[in-house]
Formats: structure tokens, sequence, C-alpha cells
């Protein structure tokens, strides 16, 4: 996956890892809108797991509707997610 | 919840591990005083007022501070290497049409290097689940009513960035030095549950 | 499997709890926890994801009913005997 833009749209993968993960659960399968990008970090599933040289990936800030989340209200939530957390979405995609 | 234990046991357990920690040569008796001493001494709500009440009377720091948050704190004497290991750290802006609110759904992240430990309620099950659902009706909790036309934002902390709130400036204060604008801002001001 | 950390959403934890001009810790020993577990990943016996781990591994009823600072002193228990750091005992 190249570098994603601000405005881009992603899918959250909606994988339940077993282990130590930092998707929260309401955004998993949610399509959300990239704000920025924040550098590369390693991905801390790897960290947590002990693996000795963990992936380093690109980090996102993206943001959702709430009401995609939720079904109501008018604000936003941003969650920051590594590369390996999502995936681009088609734009005929909904 | 505490209430199955008091603290003196909590703190009796907590002496013995830093004594056998310290037997077995795992921490230093003088590092775990200086660790402690250092988190007490430097981080604190203040130096997110003064990064607050500089950004209101200085343009050039505010549009450097939303642009790059780290590069810009050394220009107050703050620097985010405070903590367990440097962080990015993202300044959101209010404004007269939108509002900002932080939190971190998954644990506790907070900027605790420059600002100190987070309150209690920041930590809670309760602000943790429903702020970022109901952050209206959370705010409000806070006694901050925001019009129904103010765009809001919740920000999740849940990688490597950390985030402050840059509340507005009140109204009232044109004529007011540096320090008596920073002494306006509350930690609450600087996550976004207070509107300064 | 989602843990027990993981709230952003659920309901059914109630109002918030507010305490006006909270001090940064309510206890000598919390702020010792703070500063031993810097210690330690500064120290590199264990990774701050590690310790997070740690913390979200907790039995679920246990974790809800245990303070913030207790969950932390749990969580590094667990992990120096984990990687055995201590002698027994």
């Amino acid at each position: 996956m190249g570098e994603l833009r601000a405005g881009e749209r992603v899918r959250v993968r909606a994988g339940d890892p077993a282990g130590h993960t930092r998707v929260p659960r309401y955004v998993r399968g949610q399509i959300g809108r990239i704000v920025e990008s924040q550098g590369s970090w390693a991905l801390a599933d790897e960290v947590a797991a002990g693996v000795a040289e963990p992936r380093v990936e690109p980090v996102y800030t993206v943001a959702f509707a709430a009401a995609d989340l939720w079904g109501e209200g008018d604000h936003e939530v941003t969650v920051d997610l590594w590369e390996s957390y999502i995936e681009p979405v088609r734009k005929d995609e909904t | 919840m505490s209430g199955e234990h008091t603290s003196a046991p909590v703190a009796a357990r907590v002496r013995r591990l830093e004594e056998r920690l310290i037997e077995a040569g795992v921490v230093g008796e003088e590092q775990l005083d200086a660790a402690l001493a250092a988190m007490l001494k430097g981080a604190s709500p203040v130096n997110g007022a003064r990064i607050v009440a500089r950004a209101w009377v200085d343009e050039g720091f505010r549009a450097r501070l939303l642009d790059d948050a780290n590069a810009a704190l050394p220009e107050v004497g703050l620097s985010m290497a405070g903590g367990i290991q440097e962080q990015r750290l993202k300044v959101v802006e209010n404004t007269e049409t939108a509002h900002h609110v932080i939190v971190c759904t998954l644990c506790s992240c907070y900027p605790i290097g420059l600002l100190g430990p987070s309150p209690s309620w920041y930590k809670s099950e309760a602000y943790r689940s429903r702020v970022v659902r109901e952050p209206r009706a959370v705010l409000a909790e806070f006694g901050l009513e925001l019009p129904a036309d103010t765009a809001v934002t919740v920000w999740d902390s849940s990688a490597e960035s950390r985030y402050l709130v840059l509340p507005r400036r009140p109204d009232g204060t044109a004529g007011m030095s540096e320090p008596e604008l920073a002494a306006l801002v509350t930690r609450e001001g600087l996550i976004g549950t207070a509107a300064v | 499997m989602s843990r027990v950390n993981d709230v952003g959403g659920q309901t059914g934890f109630g109002a918030l709890e507010i305490e006006a001009d909270e001090p940064p810790f309510h206890a000598d020993w919390e702020a010792r926890v703070f500063a031993l577990n810097s210690v330690l990943v500064r120290n590199g016996v264990y990774r701050l994801d590690e310790f997070r781990d740690a913390v979200e591994r907790m039995d679920p009823q246990e974790y809800l009913a245990t303070s913030y600072y207790e969950r932390w002193l749990k969580a590094i228990e667990t992990l120096l005997a984990e990687r055995k750091v201590l002698a027994d005992g």
C-alpha cells in the first residue's frame, strides 16, 4: 500500500486478533477518511508480542462519522491506525 | 473501586517489590528516586497553560505549534522527551465553529511527560466509553454546553501521538500579560472538557 | 478477542465522577508505582506495549474491581514473574 493522502477513504480490517492490538472494536469494519500521516512507528501488536524487530509502519489519523459508528450523532471521532489495520476503499464502494 | 484493599497493604507491597528489584540490581534506588522527583517536578498542566498562552499572544508560534508541535515546544523551553519515550504531540485548535476533545478508549494515553498524570475521570471507563459516542452529553456533565452548530471532534489516542487542545482565548483578555493568560488555562481546557 | 480494556462506545458505565482540584496522585505508593514502571521500561526489562498487554490480560472481573495504579502494580508483578526477573519468594 503506497502512502495514503488526506481525504482518501479506508476501511478498518474486521479481524479480532488474539493478542494486544490498538484497533478499538468500535471502528472494526468501518469506513473512515485519512486526516494525516503521523510518520512511521513500530507496530504495537508485534512489540507487545515480544517480536525483537517489530515492523515499522506508517500510522494514520483516520476520521469516522459518528452516524456511521453509532447510527446517530453529528460529531466525528478520529482514531490513529497503523497501516496493517486498514485497507483502501474503491471509489465506487460504499 | 479499590474497596478490597486499603492503601497500607498496597504501599507495603510496592515497597517490598522496590527492595527486591534494587537488591537484584534490576533498578537503582537513586534511579527510582530521581525518576519520581523528575516527574513530580517537571510534568504539570502549567506546561500546557504556558504553551496555550504563548500561542494566544504570538501568531507565529501558534502556526508553528499547530504545524509541528514537537518542533515548536523548545521555543517555550519544553519538549516531549520527558516521558518514557519521545512521542509525537498533536495540538488541535478550538475555534468559533469547532471544538476538540481528547480521549484514549483503550487505556489512558495522555501527554504525561508534559502535563503530569491525567485526572481519574480521564482514565475511567465511564469517560472512555461515553465520550466517543455522546461527547455533547459528556461535555455537558462538565458544565460545557456547546452550540448545536459547533462541529465536535473526539480524538482517540490509539497509537503513538498524544493530543493537546488549544482553547479559544476568552473575550475581555486583550490587556492581559502572557503569565496572566496562562493562569486562566485549566487541565480540563487542555483536554477539551472545559472552554479554557 | 476483544479485551476488557476496549470500552469505547460501550454503555453501562454510568455517570462521570469528577473530583475537584484532584492531586496528581492520591497516595505516595501510586507515584512510586508510576516511577517504577518508567524505570523498568527505561532499563529494558520490558517494553511499554508489553506492559499494556499485561494490564489487558488481567482477569476481566479483577480488572474492573481494581483501581488504576493497582492494575499497574499487578501488570508489573506479572511481567517480572513471567521473565523470572526475581527469584521466587
